[in-house]
């Protein structure tokens, strides 16, 4: 009975390209629209953003992807000035791509050159995750676990996530790194054997999200221990996750520059 | 003070914090919630010595400057920067573990003290997910207050609707009907999706790979629907103080479908030699424990209290809490798995019978208080809002896990060490929840 009924069910695992779109019903990254972009427009986006993603820096308007909780609310109110992502290959290896920067004389995105390559010394076939929840609410944790069940299956990659730091390649962190981890943090991070990466999960890892300013977070992963990849995301879908590892694995070429997909 | 101690002990704690000088005491006896105003001058008498319920609570408090006169042993529950002992047993080995865990996992300290293989204390040291997010809040706007209330646990849901009803209610508005079940629905399938985590997680760990499997695989078809309903795999940016901020399509046949399929493989999963061996008689919460210490939810439920805020709520029609006597870690899979099926009904009922109107109703900023709870999947959130122009005053928010987090030091009591990550899943508690 059971084994005829998981040959009933049959294969699962989603493909890769399944998993690097995000679903139509769901909302995906904010995109700003240059022409868009009046004055008016501008005052609208600074109000209405929740999380304060929106920001005006002299002549520039800018979008911080590490802020977005993905609510959609912008692109909902302003269509002409937001418009949407539908790609999960958001991963970076540097946080300046994750902003968005619009030069509103010209009209135009900001760029802000190629991105650093990945580290060939972890363009490894397998990569061992041990994975350190630092202040995450538990779902960015929830979103690293899912990576792995059979829809997602990151293990087709050779990525696996072990119990012991000893025994991995590299760190997964969530969370803004709540001061009573920090600790812990750094010293799992020593544990990892050389060469070592680390991937910060989620946009509080990266930033510290909507704690960022907390006296009881440090604010961001990469204030404690190095970090080489960057997933924003309210969490990161599992797609999201695999993507930033095969980029720290040097296995796709980073496609988010100054915050836009090229 | 005859009156309070009349309340906790025919009731439980429902909520402790401070108030300017003073404190309030939230009780539930029966049905109802008495409210007591304590102490003054940042001092409040103690309780803890004769109502064991309140230890944890008055530390919370103890630690936020407020003097808890007469607390036996007050220490820092979430600081980690004031001094911490242990409790000491000189004649036995100790075994310290965490706070970085083998799994994916939140971050938590246990020290056990055991003799042999069996482990006679446990003490649960947390705080390690301590955000400050509490005092993050006042001065807030409605949408902003709801990020932070949102990551108050993980069950997003059930805080941002126990939040937001606190908020109407503070200003005297409500939800319009139709927001009401869509919220309810959504609530619903949170309660599923995180019911059937715990189960995948407890055949995970007895080395079950097949219900694992199964339940993991049935339980991600389920994350799609609620990912169509509220736009997020976790029902983030849905609700709203007012009402909801969309509405999507979820699959209705899909969902009767999964339930239909795990009506016929749960029961069948739970009566398997191996299950039966590894989960019964192990990590027993008797009725009197959990009375006692004002446990709630599913763990409550599992040891013959029968609560569940469900039994409040006109919405849920006919609405009979699941129980059971046994309050084992078998006894709590069964609750899970039972309730798993009953969540999907009302789920169902709701997003089949869902009244017209609009979607919500803007409120204007106003003064008011109020406080709301709503039943989660780990039992008992509560939100306390005062309301000032519009902004936040005072907020106060408890998680379920906070009340339930002793009931792992109970159950654990006597077992062998290696049964500890079975009795930590079967209750499957929010850190974060816990650490605000
Ligand atoms: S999607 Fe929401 S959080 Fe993100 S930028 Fe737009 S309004 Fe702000």
């Amino acid at each position: 009975m059971s084994l005829m009924q998981t040959l009933r069910i049959g294969r699962l695992a989603r493909s890769l390209e399944d998993l690097l779109r995000v679903p139509d019903h769901a909302f995906g990254y904010p995109l700003l629209r240059p022409e868009g972009l009046t004055e008016e427009a501008q005052e609208a986006l600074l109000g209405l953003c929740p999380s304060g993603a929106f920001f005006r820096e002299g002549r520039t308007f800018g979008l911080d992807l590490a802020r977005c909780v993905g609510c959609g609310r912008c692109a909902l109110a302003r269509p002409e000035a937001v418009g949407e992502m539908k790609r999960l290959e958001v991963a970076v290896t540097r946080k300046e791509d994750l902003v968005q920067r619009v030069d509103l004389e010209r009209g135009t995105f900001l760029d802000p050159g190629p991105p650093p390559p990945p580290r060939p010394e972890l363009a490894l076939p397998t990569l061992a995750f041990r994975e350190v929840s630092a202040g995450d609410t538990g779902l960015a944790d929830s979103e690293v676990a899912l990576a792995g069940n059979p829809f997602n299956d990151m293990g087709r990659f050779g990525f696996s996530v072990v119990a012991s730091p000893r025994h991995a390649d590299a760190l997964l962190v969530t969370g803004p790194v709540s001061r009573n981890m920090a600790e812990a943090l750094r010293r799992t991070y020593e544990a990892v054997p050389e060469p070592k990466g680390v991937v910060a999960v989620g946009n509080e890892a990266i930033s510290g999200g909507v704690f960022a300013g907390s006296p009881e977070v440090v604010g961001g992963v990469d204030r404690v221990v190095p970090v080489d990849v960057y997933v924003p995301g309210d969490p990161p879908r599992p797609g999201a996750i695999l993507f930033g590892l095969l980029l720290l694995a040097g296995r796709v070429r980073q496609r988010l520059v100054g915050g836009v997909l090229r | 003070m005859d009156a309070v101690k009349e309340a906790l002990r025919e009731g439980r704690p429902v909520a402790l914090f401070p108030d300017g000088e003073g404190v309030v005491l939230v009780a539930e006896v029966g049905r109802d919630v008495r409210v007591f105003h304590l102490g003054e001058g940042r001092r409040f008498p103690s309780l803890a010595a004769e109502f064991p319920a309140m230890d944890w609570w008055e530390r919370a408090l103890w630690e936020r400057g407020y003097t808890p006169e007469g607390h036996p042993n007050p220490k820092p529950l979430r600081r980690h920067d004031l001094p911490f002992a242990f409790r000491a047993f000189k004649e036995l080995h100790e075994v310290p573990v965490g706070p970085v865990h083998a799994g994916i996992i939140e971050p938590g300290h246990f020290r056990f003290s055991v003799l042999g293989e069996r482990i006679v204390n446990l003490e649960i040291r947390l705080g390690y997910q301590h955000r400050g997010l509490l005092a993050l809040l006042p001065g807030k706007g409605p949408e902003a207050a709801l990020l932070l209330v949102e990551r108050a646990g993980s069950e997003p849901l059930a805080h941002a609707l126990a939040f937001a009803q606190a908020w109407e209610e503070a200003l005297g508005r409500k939800a319009p009907p139709r927001a009401h079940a869509l919220r309810r629905a959504a609530l619903e399938l949170e309660r599923a999706f995180g019911h059937l985590g715990h189960l995948a997680g407890l055949f995970t760990d007895i080395g079950y790979a097949y219900g694992s499997t199964q339940v993991g695989r049935i339980r991600a078809l389920l994350q799609g629907e609620l990912d169509r309903l509220t736009g997020h795999r976790y029902g983030r940016n849905f609700l709203r103080v007012g009402g909801v901020w969309r509405e999507g399509r979820p699959d209705l046949s899909a969902l009767a479908l999964y339930r239909e399929e795990l009506a016929r493989l749960l029961p069948r999963l739970l009566k398997h030699p191996q299950v039966l061996d590894r989960m019964r008689y192990v990590g027993v919460v008797r009725r009197v424990e959990a009375e006692a210490l004002g446990f709630v939810g599913p763990t409550a439920r599992a040891s013959g209290v029968a609560r569940d805020l469900r039994q409040d709520d006109p919405a849920y029609l006919s609405f009979q809490p699941v129980v059971r006597q046994g309050g084992d870690v078998l006894a709590r899979a069964q609750v899970y798995a039972e309730e798993t099926l009953q969540a999907l009904d009302y789920a169902l009922h709701f997003l089949t019978h869902l009244p017209e109107g609009p979607l919500a109703q803007d409120l204007p900023p106003g003064d008011g208080e109020a406080m709301a709870r709503v039943e989660a999947g780990r039992g008992e959130v509560f939100w306390f809002v005062r309301v000032a122009g519009g902004k936040v005053a005072l907020a106060e928010g408890v998680d379920p896990s906070f009340k339930n987090w002793r009931a792992l030091e109970l159950a654990v009591r006597g077992e062998g060490l290696p049964d500890f990550p079975l009795c930590n899943k079967s209750f499957d508690l929010s850190y974060a929840g816990n650490d605000l």
